[in-house]
C-alpha cells in the first residue's frame, strides 16, 4: 500500500507550494486514476507519489510517505525504484539513450536491479509480450515513432515488477489500438496485486479501467471517490475535465428515453460485438 | 590493447626497421579485418598535418653536416632528412595502429567488456550515453529544422539565407536538450540507474583463445624490447 | 480571422513513398481536397497519415506520384515557398519554440513569408486572440505550460494564414479547455473558407469537427467520406481492421438502429425524432 497524508510540496527555488493537503492512498490491486486540467498538480503528485519528488528533485515536502509501511524520506532513490516506479509522456526523456535494442532498453531496470541474467530475461520477456512488443524486440530504440517509444517505455518500467505503478499520461502518444493495449496491461497488472495510479486526460481509458477517480485542481484534491461515482459527475467539466463519452451521452439522451444502462453497455463491449 | 603495445614498440626499437615492421603487422592486419583502404586513408588524413611540421622543422634545423640544399639561412641536411624520414615512418605506425583500433572496435562491446571486466556503471553509462548522444542530437535537429521549415525557414536558398535561419535551429536543440536533462535523469533514477554495486550484464564479449595468445605474445615482445632497450641492443634513438 | 485569403485545394495522385531504410510508408495514395473543405486523416501509428500530410509543403518529396497544391504541381517548389500556401502544426510544441516571447514566437512564421508592419501585427494579434493566448504575449514560452506551450505552436502557425492548414494530432495531451479551444479554431477557420486538415487519433473530435474523414491503413486510403458514411455500421468492418472504432454516438444509434449517428447532435436528433 502507499499513502500520501497531509503532502504539500514546494519545488526547490519556488516560493510557493504547488501540492496543498494532499491525502492519497493506493491499495494492492487497486486502479486509481487522476484527472484534473493541465498545471493542476498532476505530474507533480505523481513526482511526491514516487518519492522522487524531494528525493531525486528536492524541494520541501510536508506531510507523509509511505510505501508498504516503510517511510519514504529515509529511502535512497534506488531504494525507492525497488519499490514504485514513475513514468512520464515524453518518450524521448524515458528512453536511456544507450541501448542498442528494444530488448535491451526493457532489460535495463531489471539488470540495474542487480539481478541474475535469467532472471532479467525473463522480466524482459513477460514484459515485452504483454505491451506486444515481440514484432520490434530488434530496433534501435531512438528510431522508434513516439506511440512505439511510448510503449517500449511502458514495458521498461513493468520489467521491474514493482509493486506500485504511477503513469503520468501513459496514452499520449498512443492510437485506440494502442491505448486499449495498456489498458489491458494495467489491468493485469492491477490483477497481480500492483497498485496503480494513472494520470489522464482520456476518461474513456479510465472510466473502463479504474476502480477510484481522484480530480485535482489548484493543487488540491477535489474529488476522491469510486471512479463510476466520480466520472458521472456533471460538474467535471467545470474543473477542465472532459466526461467519459458514456457519461455525456447518457445524460444527453437521459430525458428522452434512452437507458443509461444501454449507453454503459455499448460502451463497454466493441463496434459489431 | 596491440595499439598501447604497437604505439610504445614504435618508439622503442628506434631506426626504420621497428616502425616498419610494425606498420607491416597493422596493415597486414587492417586486409584480414577488411579496412586496410580506410585505414590507409584515414591514417594519412590524420598524420598529414603533423607530418608536414615535422618534416619541415627536422629538415632544416636538425643539425648535421652533409648539406643537400639551402633555402635563404637554412639548410637541409642529410640527417635532417634521415630525422625526418624516421619520425614520418614512427607517425604512421602509431596512427595506423590506433586507427586500426578505432575501426575495428565496436565501441559498445568495448565499454560493456570493460564493465564486465570491473569498469563502474556509472561511468560505463557516461561512456555510452556520449556515444549515443550524437546520433540523437542529429535527429533531434532534424524535427526542429522540419518545423520551422514548415513556418517558412528558408534552408534551400542562397547562403546567406541558409546562414541566417541557423538561430532557428539552434535554440530549440540547446534549449530542448537542456529541459529534458531533469526528466531524463529522473527517468534513470526510476530505473535503478544510480544503485551502487555490481550488475549482471546481459552481454558478452566473445574472446577467444587466440585472441588471449595474441594478446599475451604482445605483451611478450612488449616487454622484451623495452629488456633490449635497456640493454643497449637497439640502436640509440637520434 | 483577419482579411486571409480564402482556402485552396490540395490533392495527391498515386502517391508513393519509400523511406531511405525501405519502408513503404505510402502505397499509391489518391485524395483530392476541394478550397474549404474540412478533413480529418484517421488511421493507426504508422498507417502513413504523418508521410502523407508532410508531402503537402515539400518537407517530403514522392518516390513517384504527384502532390498538386492549388493545382499547381509541388515538385521543384521550396518548401518555404510552399509554406505560404500550406501552414504545418506539428505535434511536439517543444521541438519548435525558440523565441524568447510569446509574440516573437508566433511572429516568426508571418516574418518568413515577408509580413511586416500592421499587417503583421494583425496577424499576431488574431493569431494570440484565437488561442487564448494575448495575457502571455510577452512571456517566455517555456514559462507557459505544454497545454498553452502546445497552443502557441498552433497561434504560430495561424499568424501565418495561410489557405490550407495542417493540423497534426492537435487534441493529444490537451486538457479539456484546450480541447474545447482547437474545436473553436477548426470551427472559425472553417468559417472563413480555409481549407483544414488535421491527423487525429480522437474518432469523436474528428466526428464532430469535420466534414469528411480519410482513414488510412498500412499506407494507403481505406475509407473516404462524411462521418456519417465511414462510422456507418457497414463500415465498420473496414474501421475494424486498421483497430480503429467509431464513435460512441455512432455505436449506440446503430444499436438502437436509427441508421449512421456519428455525432452527439445527430443521435440526439435520430432519438428524439423517433420518440
Amino acid at each position: 500500500m502507499l499513502e500520501l497524508r497531509g503532502a504539500s510540496y514546494r519545488y526547490a527555488g519556488y516560493a510557493k507550494e504547488v501540492l496543498h493537503d494532499v491525502d492519497l492512498r493506493l491499495d494492492d490491486g487497486e486502479i486509481v486514476g487522476l484527472v484534473g486540467p493541465n498545471e493542476a498538480g498532476k505530474s507533480t503528485l505523481c513526482l511526491v507519489a514516487s518519492g522522487l519528488a524531494p528525493a531525486s528533485i528536492g524541494g520541501t515536502l510536508r506531510g507523509t510517505l509511505t510505501i508498504d509501511g516503510v517511510e519514504a524520506a529515509g529511502l535512497a532513490t534506488h531504494e525507492l525504484a525497488e519499490r514504485v516506479v514513475v513514468g512520464f509522456q515524453n518518450p524521448n526523456t524515458q528512453r536511456s539513450g544507450i541501448a542498442a535494442t528494444v530488448f535491451e532498453e526493457v532489460a535495463l531496470g531489471p539488470m540495474n536491479l542487480g539481478l541474475p541474467v535469467e532472471e532479467t530475461v525473463e522480466r524482459t520477456r513477460e514484459a515485452i509480450a504483454r505491451l506486444k512488443l515481440e514484432p520490434i524486440v530488434r530496433r534501435d530504440p531512438q528510431r522508434l515513432s513516439g506511440g512505439q517509444s511510448q510503449l517500449v517505455g511502458i514495458a521498461a518500467l513493468l520489467a521491474m515488477r514493482p509493486r506500485h505503478v504511477i503513469l503520468d499520461e501513459p496514452t499520449a502518444q498512443l492510437d485506440p489500438a494502442g491505448t486499449r493495449l495498456v489498458g489491458e496491461a494495467l489491468r493485469a497488472l492491477a490483477g497481480m496485486g500492483t497498485s496503480l495510479l494513472v494520470a489522464e486526460h482520456k476518461t474513456d481509458l479510465l472510466d473502463g479501467l479504474c476502480t477510484r477517480v481522484v480530480a485535482i485542481d489548484g493543487g488540491r484534491i477535489v474529488r476522491d471517490g469510486p471512479a463510476r461515482e466520480i466520472l458521472d459527475d456533471p460538474a467535471l467539466a467545470e474543473l477542465g475535465v472532459e466526461p467519459p463519452a458514456r457519461a455525456r451521452l447518457s445524460r444527453a439522451l437521459a430525458g428522452l428515453g434512452v437507458d443509461a444502462e444501454l449507453v454503459a453497455a455499448t460502451a463497454a463491449t466493441e463496434a459489431g460485438s | 590493447m596491440a595499439a598501447s603495445a604497437e604505439s610504445l614498440g614504435a618508439f622503442l626499437i628506434g631506426g626504420y626497421l621497428g616502425p616498419l615492421a610494425i606498420l607491416a603487422v597493422v596493415l597486414a592486419s587492417a586486409a584480414i579485418a577488411g579496412v586496410a583502404g580506410r585505414l590507409v586513408r584515414i591514417s594519412l588524413l590524420l598524420t598529414l598535418p603533423i607530418a608536414i611540421s615535422v618534416v619541415l622543422v627536422s629538415v632544416f634545423t636538425r643539425a648535421g653536416t652533409h648539406v643537400l640544399f639551402s633555402i635563404g639561412p637554412f639548410d637541409a641536411t642529410t640527417e635532417g632528412v634521415d630525422f625526418a624520414g624516421q619520425t614520418l615512418v614512427r607517425l604512421l605506425a602509431i596512427s595506423t595502429s590506433i586507427g586500426l583500433f578505432g575501426l575495428t572496435t565496436d565501441p559498445r562491446s568495448f565499454v560493456l567488456d570493460l564493465e564486465r571486466r570491473g569498469l563502474s556503471s556509472r561511468f560505463a553509462f557516461v561512456a555510452l550515453a556520449t556515444l549515443e548522444a550524437v546520433p540523437a542530437m542529429v535527429e533531434r535537429a532534424g524535427v526542429i529544422q522540419a518545423a520551422q521549415r514548415a513556418r517558412g525557414l528558408d534552408t534551400e536558398g542562397s547562403v546567406r539565407a541558409r546562414l541566417r535561419g541557423v538561430l532557428p535551429l539552434v535554440g530549440p536543440v540547446i534549449l530542448s536538450s537542456l529541459t529534458e536533462v531533469e526528466e531524463r535523469s529522473l527517468a534513470l533514477e526510476v530505473r535503478a540507474f544510480g544503485r551502487p554495486g555490481r550488475r549482471h550484464l546481459l552481454w558478452r564479449v566473445p574472446d577467444s583463445g587466440a585472441q588471449l595468445a595474441a594478446r599475451a605474445a604482445l605483451l611478450a615482445v612488449l616487454l622484451l624490447s623495452i629488456g633490449a632497450r635497456l640493454a643497449g641492443v637497439f640502436p640509440s634513438l637520434p | 480571422m483577419t482579411e486571409a485569403p480564402t482556402g485552396t485545394s490540395v490533392a495527391v495522385e498515386g502517391l508513393v513513398h519509400v523511406y531511405p531504410g525501405g519502408t513503404r510508408a505510402l502505397d499509391g495514395v489518391d485524395l483530392a481536397i476541394a478550397p474549404g473543405e474540412g478533413v480529418a486523416i484517421v488511421g493507426q501509428n504508422g498507417s502513413g497519415k504523418s508521410t502523407l500530410v508532410r508531402h503537402l509543403n515539400g518537407l517530403l518529396r514522392p518516390t513517384s506520384g504527384r502532390v498538386l497544391v492549388a493545382g499547381t504541381d509541388a515538385a521543384g517548389r521550396r518548401v518555404a515557398h510552399l509554406a505560404a500556401t500550406v501552414g504545418l502544426a506539428f505535434q511536439d510544441p517543444d521541438r519548435q519554440i525558440f523565441a524568447r516571447t510569446v509574440r516573437a514566437e508566433v511572429s516568426f512564421g508571418p516574418r518568413n513569408l515577408g509580413r511586416r508592419g500592421t499587417k503583421l501585427e494583425r496577424a499576431v494579434d488574431a493569431a494570440l486572440d484565437a488561442t487564448g493566448l494575448v495575457a502571455d504575449a510577452e512571456a517566455n514560452p517555456y514559462d507557459l505550460g505544454y497545454s498553452r506551450r502546445k497552443l502557441l505552436a498552433l497561434a504560430s502557425v495561424l499568424a501565418m494564414e495561410t489557405p490550407v492548414i495542417v493540423l497534426d494530432e492537435p487534441t493529444t495531451g490537451q486538457d479539456a479547455r484546450g480541447v474545447a479551444r482547437v474545436e473553436q479554431i477548426v470551427a472559425s477557420l472553417a468559417a472563413a473558407g480555409r481549407t483544414v486538415i488535421a491527423i487525429s487519433h480522437d474518432m469523436r473530435f474528428a466526428a464532430e469537427s469535420f466534414g469528411r474523414i480519410v482513414v488510412m491503413r498500412d499506407g494507403r486510403i481505406v475509407a473516404d467520406g462524411s462521418p456519417a458514411e465511414v462510422f456507418a455500421e457497414p463500415a465498420w468492418p473496414t474501421l475494424a481492421s486498421t483497430f480503429l472504432e467509431p464513435p460512441l454516438a455512432a455505436r449506440i444509434g446503430a444499436r438502437l438502429l436509427l441508421g449512421s449517428t456519428p455525432t452527439e447532435a445527430s443521435l440526439v436528433t435520430a432519438v428524439t425524432g423517433s420518440v
